[in-house]
């Protein structure tokens, strides 16, 4: 402690407490952004209700999504004949998929387009907020945006977002709900001709409350008596009613926290100002005290051996 | 507090056998397996160019939507700037914690960081699909800051393009001031006393952006959610991934060293390379707590000893990452040259294993996908690699990087 | 693409000698049923598109058609085989006599008129003079161009020549066939004829193309009593035809559709699946790409005359790019291809592994971990052995600037 002397030492415990105070402040003035609380639908969020039960497969919902979207119909598999597509893909926004059960013949339609989460990981980890939720809670995509890093397709939870790999501009493709058309239509191709309803569309709020009425008029129908959607990963603003176990359908079991909760660690003001800050005072401190350590010694080694410092 | 000593002889303190920086002068640059490089540099190149201006990635990569992030980014990006944190590990450890032992060498860490930074920016630039538009960087308005990605992409650039450039900026002046051309030394004698006044303020915030966005890579695979196997996910993946770049900068720093060393003929400070060997076993034995604690705490203990190919694949990683760790807190083993190097190769095998395997092998999004680089890909990242060792190479023979003994 | 429906061409009076339609059938001692059913198949043939057929019932079709006078119908033979004037013979209800004689007036026909000659002559002119800027001028099989049109003459005068006279003063020229319509079997290959059809010839005539190798009559019976009951054309498509009968594909109604979208495909003439009526695509079917209302419009008043229904693939005969152009087995393209019958797995396999690839990286694998082992080996064991590695005699001679390089 010879060389660190006491009043040294005070300033530097000084220079580091004044750092962290503006840190401390900047991380007060962010604490209402930081607060984890769950992030709740708007009030206005549209979504739609697909009912497993009765979907019979007919794929009209395929056809009209492609119609609508303009979307050239993927015939790769099929050679030409047909749209085929295996799965989503950079040309389909809407696949209907059919799950058999070969031990039991149980059989069950699936539909799979966007599930326009709550709170989306592809919109959070979206770097230039290509994807964004716009009105009624609406996940679209903005090519001005977008760098085409393909975050969303690591990101989605449920392997939504498809990237055009062939396309020298590629786009991001998922549903965005017709959000083009919907003003004129009033809802997306897929339920406007939709012959048994098995998918319709809505205000959230309502179809969450017509998934439960269906549940409780229809008792043991339904997988668990469970709309998934309602809390899956925070909540999704589509819903799915299954009366085959829902992961059956590609529709994976999720915890009830929204995936991007997890990497919030603060608002804006914690990361990247009171942290960094704190971190540089902190750093700087120790630095300029160990810069004339190294001072010293320079003018030690030229005086001993006549060497230039090395930075 | 150790700083405190005072420097009472040369030989004890400060100077040890590496005193200086001094350039591999008169060895020949044009080697042939300086032309082995530079081959597959031209090779990655060509290809890189065809993929960014010949279009689409389809024909270059075997990236799918489920696997959408190929070696480039989970590989040249998430792994190898973990190699190239030596900047940050050293520059840690001799400015900040004051082991002005390490000094000699951080010229050698900050030119190994500059290059693998350069080319996993490279990497990062050949991946994405419509790189056109960062030029949304230039408008705060459209930052996503919640971003992982925006973090890494704003960060690291920085990092790489402003403080890494001018850490290494001395060394080039340096040299400069031997062109013997009077302009020449007039602007450094203008120059460099200002990057002396400045060196403390920038270099202290060198050390804030890798820590930033080293933890943002970590973070990129939170996003991932069930997707990442629970033996890796975890909201620690952060934290964990900044620590384990700690270990593998001091690791790749280690084996930087010694293989110049091995390959230009020169001794080796066993002292220095002790020392950074040693602060390397710290750190994984930290991380190893964190990593550790972190499964039991989750309660994934089981699956780690499932038996099954990712418990396996845990054991071997943790192994890997384990061994040199307890090896080198044996102060005999420290001084023994080979068990150094077998040790530093392994603790960077480790954590590079660590940092790609949750992007790649533990990244499973169902049965039935798959993914293995294609060769377009192979060639370019494998060219990325010889970039930075045939640079590396080229810069240690005309810029005082690696250190040597004062005597010869 | 759609042309809208023309306006009055001119007053659909003739002769006195035609009347009304309704007039005539009753002299003739046509059945008012005969009329009906045929009114009730134009219906089924014009189920949109055709102002006459947009009525409610039959009965009041069949009212409007009685009606009209009869238009003054002018029918000129070319480059032709009178398939065309054939399917119009074959139709059953109402018969030829009936057609012909009531529903228009056919005042030239050179196959079923009697008069020949100088005969035929005269009547040509008598009603070209009589119905002057009224009648209908029916133009079959193609005309030949080349060499000032030698190629076809008719009493001495080369086609070109007819048809410039008589569909000038004609109020609307109708070419049936495809021939008529654009060339034909005339025209195709080398076109030695220089064939080509009426469109290309006239410029200021309204002119309805009813294409077909043969057309289904009643799309031309449509046309004419369109235009007897209200002096409109109906409305027409880019390649001219009337879009009641041409405005959708013969793949949208065909009755094997079924089977193609289960994938059920008859891959040779006389295979099993052919045998059980399976979608023909394979065998070159043109049904995707041919605009016609063949699939519910079959010929001769016989359930599945028409070419898919007896196991012939469809030849694209009222495309001008298909028939006569492509040949007969090629597969055509799905311009607008609708979803299989059949369904994606719940998770598909995706992603490729290339073999060179796995060598490269076991290649490079294997190479560092052989680099990394063998400089290791070249390190001292021994503790605090500063000398330079890899040099057996320990000398540090090399020091900073002793290193031979690479």
């Amino acid at each position: 402690m010879s060389l660190l002397s006491r009043r040294r030492l005070l300033r530097t415990v000084g220079t580091g407490l004044s750092t962290a105070a503006v840190g401390g402040a900047a991380a007060v003035a962010a604490a209402p952004a930081a607060a984890a609380a769950p992030r709740e639908a708007p009030a206005d969020a549209v979504g739609m209700l697909y009912d497993a039960t009765k979907c019979i497969g007919c794929k009209a919902c395929v056809a009209e999504c492609t119609k609508v979207n303009d979307l050239a119909p993927d015939t790769e598999l099929s050679g030409g004949l047909w749209q085929m597509p295996a799965d989503l893909n950079p040309q389909t926004k809407n696949v209907i998929k059919l799950y058999a059960d070969e031990a039991t013949g149980r059989t069950s339609f699936v539909k799979r387009q966007c599930m326009h989460c709550v709170d989306p990981a592809c919109v959070s980890g979206c770097p230039f907020n290509a994807l964004a939720k716009g009105p009624q809670g609406i996940v679209g995509w903005d090519g001005e945006r977008c760098i085409g890093c393909r975050y969303c397709e690591v990101s989605c939870p449920f392997e939504i977002p498809k990237f055009e790999w062939k396309q020298f501009n590629p786009r991001i493709v998922k549903c965005e709900l017709c959000r083009h058309v919907l003003a004129r239509d009033g809802q997306p191709g897929c339920t406007r001709v939709c012959p048994t309803g098995a998918v319709v569309f809505g205000r959230r709020d309502l179809l969450l409350a017509d998934a439960k009425a269906r549940i409780a008029t229809s008792p043991g129908v339904y997988h668990q008596d469970r709309v998934y959607g309602e809390k899956e990963a925070g909540g999704t603003q589509v819903l799915y009613l299954s009366h085959v176990p829902f992961e059956k359908l590609g529709l994976p079991t999720l915890s009830e926290r929204a995936i991007p909760a997890g990497t919030r660690h603060g608002g804006v003001l914690v990361k990247f100002v009171a942290f960094p800050v704190v971190l540089y005072g902190v750093f700087l401190r120790f630095f300029r005290r160990n810069w004339k350590v190294h001072e010293a010694e320079v003018a030690r080694v030229k005086a001993e051996q006549g060497l230039e410092e090395q930075l | 507090m150790a700083r405190a000593k005072p420097l009472a002889h040369p030989h004890e303190s400060v100077i040890n056998r590496w005193q200086r920086g001094v350039a591999v002068y008169e060895a020949p640059v044009l080697t042939p397996w300086f032309v082995v490089f530079l081959a597959m540099f031209v090779a990655g190149t060509v290809i890189a160019a065809f993929r960014l201006l010949g279009g689409s990635l389809a024909p270059f990569a075997a990236m799918t939507d489920a696997y959408a992030w190929g070696v480039w980014k989970t590989f040249n990006v998430m792994a190898l700037t973990a190699l190239g944190s030596g900047a940050l590990a050293v520059g840690l450890a001799s400015w900040v914690l004051g082991r002005h032992h390490l000094h000699t060498v951080m010229r050698t860490a900050l030119v190994t960081s500059f290059l693998f930074y350069a080319t996993g920016l490279l990497g990062l630039l050949t991946d994405v699909g419509r790189p056109w538009n960062f030029w949304n960087m230039l408008l705060p308005w459209r930052w996503n800051t919640e971003s992982a990605l925006w973090e890494v992409a704003f960060a690291m650039p920085v990092y790489c393009a402003a403080f890494l450039l001018y850490e290494n900026g001395p060394m080039v002046v340096e040299r400069l001031w031997h062109a013997r051309s009077d302009r020449v030394r007039g602007w450094v004698r203008t120059w460099h006393p200002r990057i002396r006044k400045t060196y403390p303020f920038v270099v202290a915030g060198a050390y804030v952006a890798p820590i930033i966005h080293q933890s943002s890579l970590g973070a990129l695979m939170v996003l991932a959610g069930h997707k990442v196997h629970p033996l890796w996910q975890t909201d620690l993946l952060p934290l964990l991934y900044l620590v384990q770049a700690l270990v593998c900068g001091f690791g790749a720093v280690i084996v930087v060293l010694m293989t110049s060393c091995l390959v230009w003929r020169r001794p080796l400070d066993v002292k220095v390379l002790g020392e950074l060997a040693d602060l390397m076993s710290w750190t994984t034995l930290a991380w190893l707590a964190l990593r550790l604690g972190d499964v039991v705490v989750r309660g994934r203990l089981g699956d780690a000893f499932a038996l099954d190919a990712f418990s396996l694949l845990f054991l071997a990683e943790t192994a890997v990452i384990a061994t040199p760790a307890l090896l080198l807190r044996s102060p005999r083993l420290r001084a023994v040259p080979r068990a150094l190097y077998a040790s530093a190769l392994l603790a960077c095998l480790g954590g590079l294993a660590y940092r790609f395997i949750p992007t790649t092998l533990a990244y499973a999004p169902g049965k039935g996908s798959t993914y293995f680089p294609s060769v377009p890909e192979l060639v370019i990242t494998l060219g990325l690699v010889a970039t930075v060792v045939g640079a590396f190479s080229l810069v240690v023979k005309r810029f005082a990087v690696l250190p040597a003994p004062l005597e010869s | 693409m759609t042309h809208t429906e023309t306006g009055p061409l001119a007053a659909t009076e003739t002769t006195d000698r035609a009347g009304t339609i309704g007039d005539a059938l009753t002299r003739s001692g046509v059945s008012r049923r005969a009329l009906l059913e045929f009114a009730g198949k134009l219906m089924v043939a014009a189920p949109a598109g055709l102002a006459l057929a947009a009525k409610l019932s039959p009965d009041a079709v069949a009212e409007e058609i009685a009606k009209a006078r009869r238009p003054s119908v002018i029918w000129l033979h070319f480059q032709d085989c009178t398939g065309c004037t054939e399917t119009l013979l074959r139709t059953s209800k109402p018969d030829l006599g009936d057609l012909l004689l009531n529903l228009i007036s056919l005042d030239y026909h050179e196959t079923v008129m009697a008069a020949s000659g100088k005969q035929a002559e005269a009547a040509l002119h008598d009603a070209m003079t009589a119905n002057a800027g009224k009648y209908v001028c029916v133009v079959e099989g193609s005309i030949p161009t080349k060499d000032q049109g030698i190629y076809m003459k008719l009493a001495g005068r080369p086609a070109l020549d007819v048809l410039a006279d008589v569909a000038g003063k004609a109020a609307a020229v109708i070419a049936i066939g495809s021939c008529a319509s654009w060339g034909g079997v005339p025209s195709s290959g080398i076109n030695p004829t220089g064939a080509v059809g009426v469109d290309a010839l006239l410029k200021d005539k309204p002119i309805v193309n009813v294409p077909g190798c043969p057309p289904n009559p009643y799309t031309f019976l449509g046309v004419v009593l369109q235009y007897a009951t209200a002096g409109t054309l109906p409305a027409l498509d880019a390649e001219k035809r009337p879009l009641f009968a041409f405005d959708r594909y013969i793949h949208d109604h065909c009755p094997r559709r079924a089977h193609f979208d289960a994938g059920r495909f008859a891959r040779q003439f006389g295979d099993e699946g052919h045998r059980h009526g399976w979608c023909l695509y394979p065998l070159g079917c043109k049904g995707p790409i041919t605009h016609a209302g063949c699939s519910t419009r079959h010929f001769n008043e016989l359930p599945e005359v028409w070419p898919i229904g007896i196991g012939a693939p469809c030849v694209g005969c009222t495309e001008r790019a298909v028939a006569f152009k492509t040949p007969i087995f090629d597969k055509s393209a799905v311009p607008a291809p609708t979803p299989s019958a059949q369904y994606p797995e719940i998770r598909p396999e995706t992603g490729t592994v290339s073999p060179v690839a796995t060598g490269i990286v076991g290649a490079v694998v294997g190479a560092l971990v052989g680099a990394a082992y063998v400089a290791s080996k070249r390190f001292s064991t021994v503790p605090g052995d500063e000398r330079v590695p890899g040099e057996p005699d320990g000398s540090s001679g090399g020091g900073a600037d002793g290193g031979k390089g690479v």
